[in-house]
């Protein structure tokens, strides 16, 4: 998720242009009017893995960083719906290109009384990228800010960093090149305040029970590694008269058939995911209970690009035509995810999905185009591919299925190698791989997410292709000011580049999960299945 | 024998150096690394974790310098929870595995042997049947077919007791895993317990002492116990150490924050000081274990003398 660095904006900029506007009203629970609430406002619910850090600058799971949105508040967050809304901001302007202006409210405070201002902002900022820090994500999200990348790399200092505090209230933010989308970006957890005055008194400890300090609607009460967090409610927070739950426990079960049985018990009121295969008999159990909204998130193959056999986009083309996406999404996963024909999934901000003209034709016309594309390259039946993924069952049973069209459709043999998940995500940043098992899930909701993937040089790159003419026309649409000449040239730019074949997209990603019918303010149809506890409620039952 | 038992403890320093070393080696050469995640982490980022790690280093001073913190009692800081320091998270796992493990050691032992007793007196007889059938049943089932059926019948089933969780020691949550973990181990002293006894009570001596007409009672607690219970006494240390270091079934299954689950994501989060850190204990746990196993022979046996 490391889009290329913007050029920067040469010519001048028509400045003013207002940012996303959002500036809705107070962004809490929103409680249907008549609804009876229970006056036990507690919930369970499993976070599916202990978090690395409780500290901002450190997070780099999705597990974690639920927990710290809950905690800490940044310039802008996400409601239920998955919508910007105002956090310790109230407002904000894009006053050029390249140049932000937040106002901070006067009401935000940390939860030992003190107000929240612009400098924490800074202090926090540059202490995330700061090389020193060394957080893995850095450069993740440092490439979006002026000079970003340099401090993460050592060559500026991080007071070059462009973030500067005009007054308490009020926040200047340049970014590298022109980011449209900044709101987005500046709701992520990494972004936060941090406490200045305790991470310079208490150092690593900062974070324990007891000594944390929290900007977030709701603070650290217990911590009990790889079992749970407890946070209670902030009274401090700005908004906490409307913030329903009282106390909150996340779980780390990682096991899913650990996670159901809980749930099954009412240990937990809402379930993380569903073991693989789970889903159709779960959901004629508990038909009320169980949820499946669409996530944004792409399950494909990494075709590695400079393979010898892969090189030729032909061979590519064949492999990619011939999986039924249909069956693999009915009967394979069976889980509720919907089939992809380009990169850009249904929901994703900023670009339009596209599809490729063959996902309509029947398999016969696929199977019939993609011998034909074989046989010209010189591939002949029996000819072999390696396939590497990661050792699950669900991985296992998709593999099966794809080295099954390959064989009974092209004729091909696939030799299958399951590994540890941490060696092959080494082999596949290193391409030593021919076909692996890839994946990826936007942490906020732009398409410059799903570009990385693509992009020349990007890290995010697994498949090691390049086509130059789409990484320009991505610059160009980055540098559009209206969002429908952007959306175009990022729709074209991702068109363009899968023509190329660089990689099989297979499935959007769906977040299937049991959730008791008593709690309140959840929605299927948040895309980036980020909430923040004080969107819940307990229903009376 | 205070001698003997110097010298054993003395012993336990190259032996933790020696596979300290070898683990090492082993963790440095296995593919994949601790900053290895789905986002590609950036040369310069990379370049920044090896540093503040060590990892920049050649492996032999990594090495020295891993050598030298042990020595100082500090096992290092985690890769993979950044704000936790190796000492605390064994600080805190290491009382609740001992909790779980040890608790089910202590009832499968007097279980075991209990039952290990009943079977061998009543030999071939429906009691031992029943018995071996009950003790054989933890040892066929696994504790992954175990936990659920436990889980069921006393969570689900009857809700009497919580499905899992961990609530600072309170004894509804310690139940089922510890039943788990006793049913896993008490079949096996069982078994271990009834061949040994029945090979005992066949002995010359213990004919001798029938014929001189000791009660079968007085028999068998004062004169065939002691020398039944030496193979049960081989087979305590290491059940003991994998009841606590290695359950990593029960602790998944019931959602324990003991040890077991922290060796595992260790090792898949390539988190070589965790995973060092655990090696050193489970080597130390081991080697006081097996002193005390051989200390308990000596008494157990007089003709062993140290």
């Amino acid at each position: 998720m490391s889009p290329r660095r913007q050029p920067p904006l040469a010519r001048a900029f028509l400045a003013l242009a207002l940012a996303a506007g959002a500036f809705a009203t107070a962004s809490a629970a929103i409680v249907p009017p008549g609804t009876q609430l229970s006056p036990r406002q507690e919930m369970v619910r499993n976070n599916g893995a202990e978090p690395e850090s409780l500290d901002p600058a450190y997070i780099e799971s999705v597990n974690g960083a639920e927990i710290e949105r809950d905690l800490f508040e940044g310039l802008t967050s996400t409601n239920h719906h998955g919508d910007v809304v105002p956090g310790v901001a109230e407002s904000w302007k894009q006053t050029d290109a390249t140049t932000w202006v937040f106002k901070l409210r006067k009401t935000a405070l940390w939860s030992n009384g003190e107000p929240v201002t612009a400098d924490d902002f800074v202090y926090a900022w540059r202490r995330f990228l700061d090389p020193k820090t060394a957080s893995k994500i850095a450069s993740t999200y440092g490439i979006y800010l002026a000079n970003g990348l340099d401090v993460v790399n050592g060559k500026k200092p991080v007071t070059e960093l462009g973030v500067r505090a005009i007054d308490k209230e009020t926040l200047e933010v340049k970014t590298a090149g022109p980011v449209s989308f900044l709101p987005q970006v500046v709701s992520v957890a990494q972004y936060s305040p941090q406490p200045k005055a305790t991470i310079a008194k208490l150092g690593k400890e900062w974070t324990k029970p007891g000594n944390m300090v929290s900007n977030g609607a709701f603070v650290l009460k217990d911590w009990s590694v790889n079992s749970k967090v407890v946070i209670e409610k902030n009274p401090k927070y700005w908004d906490a008269a409307n913030v329903q739950l009282t106390r909150v426990t996340f779980l780390c079960v990682e096991d899913n058939n650990a996670d159901l049985k809980l749930y099954q018990s009412g240990e937990e009121d809402f379930m993380q995911q569903l073991a693989p295969g789970a889903y159709t008999a779960l959901k004629a159990q508990y038909p009320a209970e169980m949820h499946n909204g669409p996530l944004l998130g792409i399950r494909y193959y990494s075709l590695n690009n400079l393979d010898p056999l892969l090189k030729d986009i032909r061979v590519r083309k064949a492999l990619s035509m011939v999986i039924d996406r249909d069956i693999l999404a009915s009967k394979v996963t069976a889980d509720g995810q919907a089939p992809l024909y380009g990169l850009a999934v249904k929901g994703l901000a900023g670009i339009s999905q596209t599809r490729y003209d063959w996902a309509d034709w029947p398999m016969d016309k696929r199977v019939a185009e993609a011998r034909k594309l074989l046989a010209d390259v010189g591939v002949k039946p029996g000819t072999h591919l390696k396939f590497t993924y990661n050792n699950s069952d669900y991985h296992k049973k998709m593999a099966i299925f794809a080295a099954s069209e390959w064989k009974t459709k092209l004729g091909l043999e696939t030799d299958m190698d399951s590994l540890e998940f941490k060696v092959l995500i080494r082999k596949r940043h290193d391409g030593d791989y021919q076909i692996g098992r890839n994946g990826w899930i936007a942490t906020f909701n732009d398409a410059t997410i799903f570009l990385a993937l693509v992009q020349c040089n990007s890290e995010s790159n697994d498949d090691k292709n390049c086509n130059a003419k789409a990484d320009e026309l991505i610059v160009q649409g980055n540098q559009q000011t209206d969002p429908a000449k952007r959306e175009a040239l990022l729709t074209q730019a991702a068109k363009l580049v899968m023509d190329d074949y660089p990689m099989i997209p297979l499935l959007q990603y769906s977040v299937p999960r049991l959730i008791k019918p008593w709690i309140g303010g959840y929605d299927d149809s948040n895309g980036t299945d980020r909430y923040r506890s004080k969107d819940f409620y307990i229903l009376k039952h | 024998m205070w001698a003997y038992v110097v010298r054993r403890l003395l012993v336990t320093i190259p032996t933790v150096l020696a596979v300290v070393t070898i683990c090492y080696l082993l963790l440095h050469f296995t593919p994949g690394g601790p900053f290895d995640s789905e986002r590609k982490v950036s040369d310069a980022v990379l370049a920044n974790l090896q540093a503040k790690y060590h990892l920049d280093l050649p492996l032999w001073k990594q090495y020295l310098y891993y050598l030298d913190s042990l020595l100082h009692g500090d096992l290092g800081a985690s890769f993979r929870y950044a704000d936790w320091s190796v000492n605390d998270l064994v600080a805190r796992a290491l009382p609740v595995s001992l909790a779980i493990g040890g608790t089910a050691m202590v009832i499968a032992v007097i279980l075991g042997v209990a039952m290990g007793i009943v079977a061998a007196l009543r030999q071939n007889s429906a009691v031992d049947y029943l018995v071996m059938l009950f003790g054989n049943v933890g040892s066929v089932l696994p504790s992954f077919v175990l936990g659920p059926v436990l889980v069921l019948a006393f969570a689900i089933t009857l809700p009497w007791l919580p499905s899992g969780g961990w609530d600072d020691f309170a004894p509804r949550y310690m139940i089922l895993p510890i039943a788990l973990l006793t049913l896993i181990n008490v079949s096996t002293i069982g078994r271990i317990m009834r061949g040994s006894l029945i090979e005992v009570l066949s002995s010359n001596f213990i004919r001798t002492a029938r014929a001189k007409g000791l009660p079968m009672r007085i028999v068998v607690m004062r004169h065939a116990l002691r020398p039944a219970l030496l193979p049960v006494v081989s087979v305590i240390g290491p059940l003991a150490i994998s009841s606590i270091t290695s359950a990593i079934v029960t602790e998944s299954w019931f959602s324990i924050p003991g040890l077991g689950k922290l060796i595992v994501n260790g090792a898949s989060d390539r988190d070589y000081t965790l995973v060092l850190g655990l090696v050193v204990l489970v080597t130390v746990l081991a080697v006081f274990l097996n002193l005390v196993v051989d200390l308990m022979y000596a008494w157990l046996d007089p003709k062993i003398r140290y």
